[in-house]
C-alpha cells in the first residue's frame, strides 16, 4: 500500500471514496457515544446536589404564582424560548430558566419556567435547606423552628438546631421501620392466616355432605378467626399509635415566598443545606442519594425514592430465566452436535433455531400469554387452586411465566453459542478420550463440556443480557407498575413464583409514559436508564471478554 | 460402542480392573437416551410456538356451525300470529298474536304457557301491530288513529340455590294520537333514543286515502329527577313529499330517522333535526334491476345501515355516510349479497353484532354485514314462516308454517373475522368509501370493529423502511471501512463498541427517542436536514482536499488512520450544521399566512403547507433514527464479518496486480461477500420489522396508510403490545392479535431463513476459493 502511494505518476483511484467510507464508522460511533453520554450525564446529575438560587421576580411578568415576589429553586435548564418564527415581525429571542421549585404542596407544581427578563435579582442564600419528604417531593425553604410534643421549641438560630433536627429525624426513621415491620410482617402474616381459614371454610361449605368432623373443624376455624381478628385489632391499634406519635413533633419552615409551613418530622426523610456544601459534602450527599436510589422502595407513584423492587425483580427474573434456559439449551446443543446425524433434517433444524433468535420478542410474549398464562396457568388454577377462583393464582401474569417466556426467547441464543463452543473442542481431544476407553457420555461429561464451558457461559451471559433488557414480552406476561410484595421474601414458602413483579425496563416505560407528572419523573427515568444500561453493558463486556480470551486460546490450540 | 459389544461376547478374558462397572454403563446408556429425548423435546418445544399460535387463530377462519337442538309446537295456527321472539337463554319464547295478546311458552320448566292479554292499555281496538326485535318493542295502531307501544322485556330471578327462572316483564305505554280525526292507522312504527322519541305511521282516512304522519313524544322532567308525563310534541305530515303509494314506514331505534318505502321500490329518507322533520334523500335501493320493488327494509343493529331485500330475494345494504358534495350524511349502497334462491320472507337483525338472518320459503341464510359474508345457509324441508337469532348469538330459531318451532344451536364466535376482514377493502359503516381501517374498540355497544391488518402491516413496513434508509448506508460504509481500511489495532476497539450498541435495550432507545430526541429535533428539523446533506458533502471535499496536499504531509498519516484525522473535523461540521439550521430554515422553509400576509419560517408549518401531509413531533424520522441504533450494529457485525472473511489471497492478488485498495474493496471484496452483505441486510430488516418498544414509545401509535416521513405509524408489534393486555381471552380481538403475531413470526422467520441459506452459500464459496 505504502509503495503504491509513493509512486508519483500513478493516481490512486478511489482515495476520496475511502475517506467517504470512514464517514459510516464515524457516524455509528458518534451515535453510540453521544447516546450513552447523554444518559450518563443526565442519570448521574440526578443525584449530584445542585445549588439553590433565590429569585426576586417582577410579579407582573410572572403568572401562576399569585402575588409571590420571591421564589427559591434549582435551575434545571436554561434555554431560548421557542417563539413564532415570524419573518415579518421578528421577535427577539427570549432566554428562560426552568426552575425546580419543590414545595409541590404549596404551589401545586414543582417545575416552572421564568423569562430571564422577569427575574430582577438572583442570590444564593446560605441558610436555605432542602427537605426530602415522604409526600409532595422536596421542600426548599428556610428553617424556622422545631416544636416538640411538650410544647418546647428550638429556633433555627439556636446552634443546637441541626443536631436536634437530625436526632428527631433518626428517631422517626426507627419508628417508621417499626411500623413497617408491624404492618407488613405481623399484620401480613395474620391476613395470610385469615385467608387460609377462609379457604378452609369454603372447602367445607362446598362439599355437599357435612360430617361431624367438618362441624368441629368449622368451630375451630371460627375460633381461630376470632383469635386472629383480636390480634389484628391490637396490632393495628399499636401501629396507629406509632403513626400518631410520628406526627407529634413538628418542623416549621418559611418558603422564600413568605408562607410558613409546619410539617411533622415523621414525613421528613432527610435534610441538607445545599449552598453550604463543599465538594466533599456534595459527594457525600451524592453517594447517599445513589445508595438510596438503589436500596429504597419507590414513593409518590414511583417518581421519588428508589428502585429496589425493580432491581430485585429484574434480578430474580433473569436468574429464573437462566436456570430454565441453560440446561435445555445445552442439552439441545449436545444433541445437535454430538448425537444427531448430520443431514438435511439437522441442518434445517439448525437454521430454524438460528432464525428463532431473530423472531421479534413480542411474538414470544404473545405465546407466553396464550400458552403459559392462560393455558398452563389456567389449568393449574383449576386443578390446585380451584377454591380461590375466580381470582386467578397462576392464571395471570407472574414472575414464573415471565421467566419461562424469556427463557424460550433466549434458548436459541444459548443453543447456538453452546453448539459453537462444542464444535470448537478439537477432534483430537475427543478421540484421545475415546481411545483411552471412556464412554461417549464420559467423554462429553469430563472432556468436552469442561473445554467448552467458557463458550457456553458466554452464550448464557448474552442470553441474560438480552433477557434483562427486554420489556415488550413482559408487558404481556406479568410485569407491573408497583408490586406490593417481592417475589422472594421471608413468608412461607419464601419463593412466590406466581407474584407479579417490577422490572427496570418496564419502570422506564411506565415512568416516562404513564406518569401523571412526567416532568417530575424525568430524573428518575434517566437514573433508571443509566442503571439498566450499566447492567447490560457490563454483562455484554464480560461476554465479549470471555469470547476474546477463548478465541486466543483456540488459535493456539488448533494447530 | 464397539467396545461394549466386545466385552459382552467374551467377558471372562478381560481382567477385572479393565471391566466397566454396571453403573457407568447404565449412566452412559441413560444419558445417551436422555440427551436424545431431551434435545428433540427442546427443539420440538421451540417449534411448538408456531403451532400453538397457529392453532389459536384457526377459529377465526371457520364459518358458523348450526346444529338442530329441539322442536316445540309453538302455536296452533300460524295465521293468528304476527311474530315471535326468544329470550336471552331461549327458554321462554314469546308469541305475538294478531289481537295484541302474547303468549310465553316455558320450554325449560313446567310452567306451561303464560298468557298476557294486558299488553296494551284497554279501550282501543287494534288495527295494526308491528314488532321491532332490536328493541323488543311491540307497536300497535288503533282504528281511532292512536298508537301505543309495549316493551316485551324479560327479568331473571335467582332463588336460594341460584337457579335461574325467567319472567316476562311487560312495560306498556299510554295511547297517543297519531292521525287526524277520522283516520285509522294502517301501519305504525316507533323508536326512542336518548334525545328523541318518534312514531310514524300510515294513516287511512274514510275515503281510503293514505297519509304518512309522524309525531314526537316529549317527556317533561319531573321535579324528583324521574321521568315525568309523556305528551305528544310536534306533529308532521310527510304526505306532500311522497308522490307514490306507500308500502312501509320504518323509524330508527334512535327515533331520528324515518324511512318510507313506496310500493314501486323508492325509498324516502326523513331526518329529524333541530325540531324539524325534513326529506333529505330519495333513492332506489334496487336500482338497475328489472324489478325494483322492495320486499322489506329494516335497520341493522346500530341504526347506521339498512338492509333491503328485494322481491326476488336480492339483498343489499345501504349505509349512511357523509357525502362530501352535499355536506350531508346520505345513504349509499355499501354491500351487496348474493340473492337468496327464492323470494325473501322474513328478516331478523342480530342484537349482539352486525349479523342478520334472511329467510326464503325453504331457505335460511345467516349473513354478516361488515365482511359481506354469508356465515351459514341451509335448505329445509319445511316452509319457514319466521326466524330469530338468539340474543347472545348462540341460538337460531325458525318457526315453520305448521306452527312448530325449530331450535338450533349456533356456534360462530368470530363472525367479524375472515380473510376479507383482515386483508380486504371494506366499506365500514359511516365511512365515505371502502377502506383499510384498524379500530378494534369503540365507545358504544353498537360499534363496528374494524380489523384490517393492512394499515398495521404498512406501518411496520414504513418504520422498517425509514430505519433501513438511515441504517443501511451507515452500517455498510462502516463495515467496509472497518474490514478493509481501518488499522487493526483500532478495530479491536471499534467492534466491541458497535456490539455494545446492539445490546442497548429497546426500551431505553424508545425512551430517548420520545422524550429526548423528539422534542430536540422538533424545532430543529432544518438542522437535521442540513446534517444529512452537509456531512457526506464535507467528507468528499475533505478527501479531495487531502489529495491536493503535498505528499510529505500525507505520508505522515499511515493508511488506516483516516478515521482519526477526519473525526474532529466532522464534529466541527456537525456543530456548524446544527447551528446553521435556523438560517437554512429562514431561507427555504417560509410559510406565508394567506390572511395576514405574515411570513413565518417554521418547518413544522412549511411541511404541511408544501406537501399537504401532516407533521407530528413523534414521527418516522425519529423512529427511523432510533431504530438505527438497533439495526446498524446487526448489519455492521454480519457484513463486517463476511467482508473480513474474504480470503486474503484474493485481496493480495488484486493488490499485486496494481489495483488500488478501493478498487480491491469494491471489485473483489464486495462481490465475493455480497451474499453475506445481503443476508446482513435481511437480518437487519427482520430486527426492524419486529421492533416493539421504540415504536410504541416514539410514535403516536395511530394507524396510518401513508409513507409520510413526518407522521407516525402503528406497527403490528406495537399494536400487539398496546392492545393484547386488554383483549378478552379467546375473543376475536385476542385471536386477531395472535394472527398479527403469526404474520410477524412468518415474516421474520422467512427472511432470516433466506439470509441464513445465503450465508451458508457464501461459506461454501470461500471453501472453493481457498
Amino acid at each position: 500500500m505504502k509503495d503504491l502511494a509513493k509512486q508519483k505518476q500513478v493516481r490512486v483511484k478511489g482515495e476520496i471514496a475511502v475517506w467517504f467510507s470512514s464517514l459510516g464508522l464515524f457516524l455509528g460511533l458518534v451515535m453510540i457515544v453521544a447516546l450513552i453520554g447523554v444518559i450518563a450525564y443526565n442519570g448521574l446529575s440526578v443525584f449530584w446536589p445542585q445549588r439553590v438560587v433565590q429569585l426576586k421576580l417582577d410579579t407582573e411578568a410572572v403568572t401562576g404564582l399569585g402575588s409571590r415576589s420571591k421564589v427559591a429553586g434549582i435551575i434545571t435548564s436554561e434555554q431560548t424560548k421557542s417563539l413564532d418564527k415570524s419573518l415579518t415581525n421578528p421577535q427577539a429571542p427570549v432566554k428562560e430558566w426552568q426552575l425546580f421549585l419543590g414545595n409541590k404542596d404549596q404551589f401545586g407544581f414543582s417545575y416552572k419556567y421564568f423569562d430571564r427578563s422577569s427575574i430582577l435579582e438572583v442570590s444564593e442564600p446560605e441558610e436555605i435547606v432542602i427537605l426530602e419528604r415522604a409526600e409532595y417531593g422536596d421542600a426548599i425553604a428556610y428553617p424556622a423552628y422545631l416544636s416538640f410534643v411538650n410544647g418546647e421549641r428550638i429556633e433555627a438560630s439556636n446552634p443546637n438546631f441541626n443536631a436536634a433536627l437530625k436526632a428527631l429525624i433518626e428517631e422517626c426513621r426507627d419508628r417508621r421501620e417499626k411500623i413497617r415491620y408491624l404492618e407488613f410482617n405481623e399484620i401480613g402474616a395474620i391476613n395470610k392466616a385469615l385467608e387460609k381459614l377462609r379457604l378452609e371454610k369454603l372447602k367445607i361449605d362446598r362439599s355437599n355432605v357435612q360430617s361431624p368432623a367438618d362441624i368441629t373443624s368449622l368451630n375451630r376455624i371460627e375460633n381461630e378467626r376470632a383469635r386472629h381478628q383480636s390480634l389484628f385489632t391490637t396490632l393495628a391499634a399499636q401501629a396507629r399509635g406509632l403513626r400518631d406519635f410520628q406526627e407529634s413533633s413538628k418542623l416549621a419552615y418559611t418558603l422564600a415566598s413568605g408562607e410558613q409551613v409546619e410539617q411533622s418530622i415523621g414525613s421528613i426523610y432527610s435534610f441538607y443545606y445545599p449552598n453550604q456544601l463543599g465538594f466533599f459534602g456534595k459527594a457525600g450527599i451524592f453517594i447517599k442519594h445513589t445508595l438510596g436510589f438503589l436500596i429504597e422502595e419507590p414513593r409518590e407513584a414511583n417518581t421519588e425514592g428508589g428502585v429496589f423492587p425493580a432491581i430485585f425483580g429484574t434480578f430474580v427474573m433473569t436468574l429464573l430465566m437462566s436456570i430454565a434456559v441453560t440446561p435445555f439449551g445445552v442439552i439441545a446443543a449436545i444433541y445437535l452436535k454430538e448425537y444427531a446425524r448430520d443431514g438435511l433434517f439437522v441442518r434445517s433444524v439448525r437454521i430454524a433455531i438460528n432464525n428463532l433468535a431473530g423472531v421479534p420478542s413480542i411474538v414470544f410474549g404473545v405465546f407466553g400469554l396464550g400458552f403459559f398464562v392462560y393455558f398452563v396457568g389456567g389449568t393449574l388454577d383449576q386443578l390446585f387452586f380451584s377454591l380461590r377462583l375466580p381470582t386467578p393464582t397462576f392464571g395471570t401474569g407472574g414472575i414464573l411465566w415471565a421467566s419461562l417466556t424469556l427463557a424460550l426467547m433466549t434458548v436459541p441464543v444459548v443453543i447456538v453459542a453452546s453448539e459453537e463452543a462444542l464444535a470448537s473442542v478439537s477432534r483430537g481431544i475427543r478421540e484421545s478420550s475415546l481411545a483411552c476407553g471412556a464412554s461417549k457420555w464420559q467423554t462429553i461429561q469430563r472432556i468436552v463440556l469442561p473445554a467448552s464451558a467458557p463458550g457456553i457461559l458466554t452464550g448464557m451471559i448474552l442470553a441474560m443480557a438480552r433477557g434483562a433488557g427486554e420489556v415488550a414480552p413482559l408487558m404481556l406476561v406479568g410485569v407491573v407498575k408497583i408490586a406490593p410484595s417481592l417475589p422472594i421474601d421471608t413468608q412461607f414458602p419464601f419463593v412466590h413464583l406466581e407474584r407479579k413483579f417490577m422490572h427496570l425496563g418496564f419502570h422506564i416505560y411506565d415512568l416516562g409514559f404513564q406518569s401523571p407528572d412526567s416532568e417530575a419523573a424525568m430524573p428518575m427515568v434517566f437514573a433508571t436508564t443509566l442503571l439498566l444500561i450499566l447492567l447490560i453493558v457490563m454483562l455484554n463486556l464480560v461476554a465479549i471478554m470471555i469470547r476474546n480470551r477463548l478465541k486466543r486460546k483456540y488459535k493456539t490450540s488448533t494447530f | 460402542m464397539k467396545k461394549k459389544t466386545k466385552k459382552k461376547s467374551n467377558p471372562d478374558k478381560v481382567p477385572k480392573r479393565f471391566r466397566v462397572t454396571k453403573r457407568i454403563l447404565w449412566l452412559d446408556h441413560f444419558m445417551n437416551h436422555f440427551i436424545v429425548v431431551g434435545g428433540v423435546a427442546v427443539i420440538a418445544a421451540v417449534m411448538g410456538i408456531f403451532i400453538f399460535i397457529f392453532v389459536q387463530i384457526l377459529p377465526l377462519f371457520q364459518g358458523a356451525k348450526v346444529k338442530p337442538l329441539a322442536e316445540h309446537p309453538l302455536v296452533d295456527s300460524i295465521n293468528e300470529i304476527i311474530d315471535f321472539d326468544l329470550d336471552e337463554w331461549a327458554e321462554l319464547p314469546v308469541v305475538i298474536r294478531k289481537d295484541g295478546s302474547v303468549r310465553y311458552l316455558d320450554l325449560k320448566g313446567d310452567r306451561g304457557s303464560i298468557e298476557h292479554n294486558d299488553v296494551f292499555n284497554p279501550g282501543e281496538s287494534l288495527s295494526t301491530l308491528n314488532y321491532n326485535s332490536l328493541k323488543r318493542l311491540l307497536v300497535a295502531g288503533s282504528e281511532s288513529g292512536k298508537f301505543a307501544f309495549s316493551k316485551l322485556n324479560y327479568r331473571s330471578q335467582f332463588d336460594t340455590a341460584s337457579v335461574r327462572t325467567i319472567h316476562p316483564d311487560i312495560e306498556s305505554s299510554d295511547w297517543y294520537v297519531l292521525s287526524e280525526k277520522g283516520e285509522s292507522i294502517k301501519f305504525v312504527d316507533y323508536g326512542e333514543g336518548a334525545s328523541n322519541k318518534m312514531a310514524a305511521g300510515i294513516c287511512v282516512d274514510s275515503s281510503g286515502e293514505q297519509h304518512v304522519r309522524a309525531v314526537t313524544l316529549e317527556q317533561k322532567r319531573s321535579l324528583f329527577g324521574g321521568g315525568g308525563n309523556i305528551t305528544v310534541g310536534k306533529r308532521f305530515d310527510l304526505t306532500p313529499d311522497i308522490d307514490q303509494e306507500i308500502q312501509q314506514v320504518d323509524v330508527s331505534s334512535n327515533g331520528d330517522l324515518i324511512l318510507v318505502t313506496s310500493t314501486t321500490g323508492e325509498v324516502f329518507l326523513f331526518v329529524f333535526e333541530s325540531g324539524e322533520l325534513k326529506l333529505r334523500q330519495r333513492f332506489w335501493p334496487f336500482e338497475g334491476l328489472d324489478d325494483k320493488r322492495v320486499h322489506s327494509a329494516d335497520f341493522l343493529m346500530g341504526d347506521v345501515s339498512v338492509v333491503f331485500s328485494g322481491t326476488g330475494g336480492e339483498n343489499r345494504i345501504f349505509s349512511m355516510s357523509l357525502d362530501s358534495g352535499k355536506g350531508q350524511r346520505l345513504y349509499s349502497m355499501t354491500k351487496e349479497f348474493d340473492p337468496l334462491p327464492e323470494p325473501s320472507i322474513d328478516y331478523y337483525p342480530g342484537i349482539r353484532n352486525k349479523s342478520f338472518l334472511l329467510m326464503g320459503k325453504n331457505h335460511a341464510s345467516l349473513r354478516y354485514s361488515t365482511t359481506e359474508s354469508i356465515r351459514w345457509e341451509q335448505d329445509f324441508d319445511f316452509d319457514i314462516a319466521r326466524g330469530v337469532i338468539g340474543e347472545k348469538y348462540d341460538k337460531l330459531a325458525l318457526l315453520d308454517t305448521t306452527g312448530i318451532l325449530h331450535l338450533f344451536s349456533l356456534q360462530d364466535p368470530h363472525p367479524q373475522a375472515g380473510l376479507k376482514a383482515y386483508f380486504g377493502k371494506i366499506w365500514y359503516e359511516g365511512q365515505p368509501e371502502t377502506d383499510y381501517i384498524w379500530q378494534s374498540t369503540g365507545g358504544t355497544d353498537d360499534f363496528e370493529p374494524k380489523l384490517s391488518l393492512v394499515p398495521l402491516i404498512l406501518g411496520s413496513l414504513k418504520g422498517t423502511f425509514y430505519a433501513m434508509l438511515f441504517a443501511v448506508p451507515i452500517a455498510l460504509l462502516a463495515a467496509l471501512y472497518t474490514s478493509q481500511f481501518l488499522e487493526p489495532k483500532l478495530k479491536n476497539f471499534v467492534k466491541p463498541t458497535m456490539e455494545i450498541m446492539a445490546s442497548l435495550p429497546s426500551v431505553v432507545l424508545g425512551f430517548m427517542a420520545a422524550l429526548w430526541l423528539a422534542p430536540l429535533v422538533d424545532t430543529q428539523v432544518p438542522s437535521f436536514l442540513l446534517l444529512v446533506i452537509g456531512i457526506p458533502l464535507f467528507t468528499f471535499i475533505f478527501g479531495w482536499g487531502w489529495l491536493k496536499l503535498p505528499k510529505q504531509v500525507r505520508m505522515k498519516i499511515p493508511p488506516g488512520f483516516e478515521f482519526l484525522i477526519i473525526a474532529p473535523f466532522l464534529l466541527i461540521v456537525c456543530y456548524a450544521c446544527w447551528n446553521l439550521g435556523p438560517v437554512f430554515e429562514r431561507i427555504f422553509f417560509v410559510v406565508t399566512n394567506p390572511d395576514t400576509g405574515e411570513q413565518i419560517a417554521d418547518f413544522r408549518l412549511w411541511w404541511p403547507d408544501f406537501t399537504g401531509a401532516t407533521y407530528t413531533q413523534r414521527n418516522s424520522l425519529i423512529v427511523g433514527f432510533m431504530m438505527g441504533f438497533a439495526v446498524i450494529p446487526i448489519i455492521f457485525t454480519i457484513a463486517e464479518d463476511s467482508m473480513s472473511n474474504v480470503p486474503n489471497s484474493m485481496r493480495s492478488g488484486s493488490l499485486a496486480l496494481g489495483a488500488s485498495r478501493w478498487q480491491t474493496a469494491i471489485k473483489i471484496v464486495l462481490p465475493t461477500a455480497s451474499a453475506g452483505i445481503l443476508s446482513s441486510l435481511m437480518i437487519g430488516f427482520g430486527r426492524a420489522v419486529g421492533e416493539t418498544m421504540i415504536v410504541v414509545m416514539a410514535t403516536g401509535n395511530t394507524p396510518v396508510k401513508d409513507f409520510n416521513i413526518f407522521s407516525g405509524m402503528r406497527t403490528l408489534s406495537a399494536n400487539i403490545a398496546v392492545e393484547l393486555p386488554e383483549a378478552p381471552y379467546h375473543g376475536t380481538l385476542y385471536r386477531t392479535l395472535f394472527l398479527g403475531a403469526l404474520i410477524l413470526f412468518i415474516m421474520t422467520f422467512f427472511i432470516n431463513t433466506v439470509a441464513e441459506i445465503l450465508r451458508q452459500e457464501l461459506r461454501n464459496r470461500y471453501k472453493t476459493v481457498e
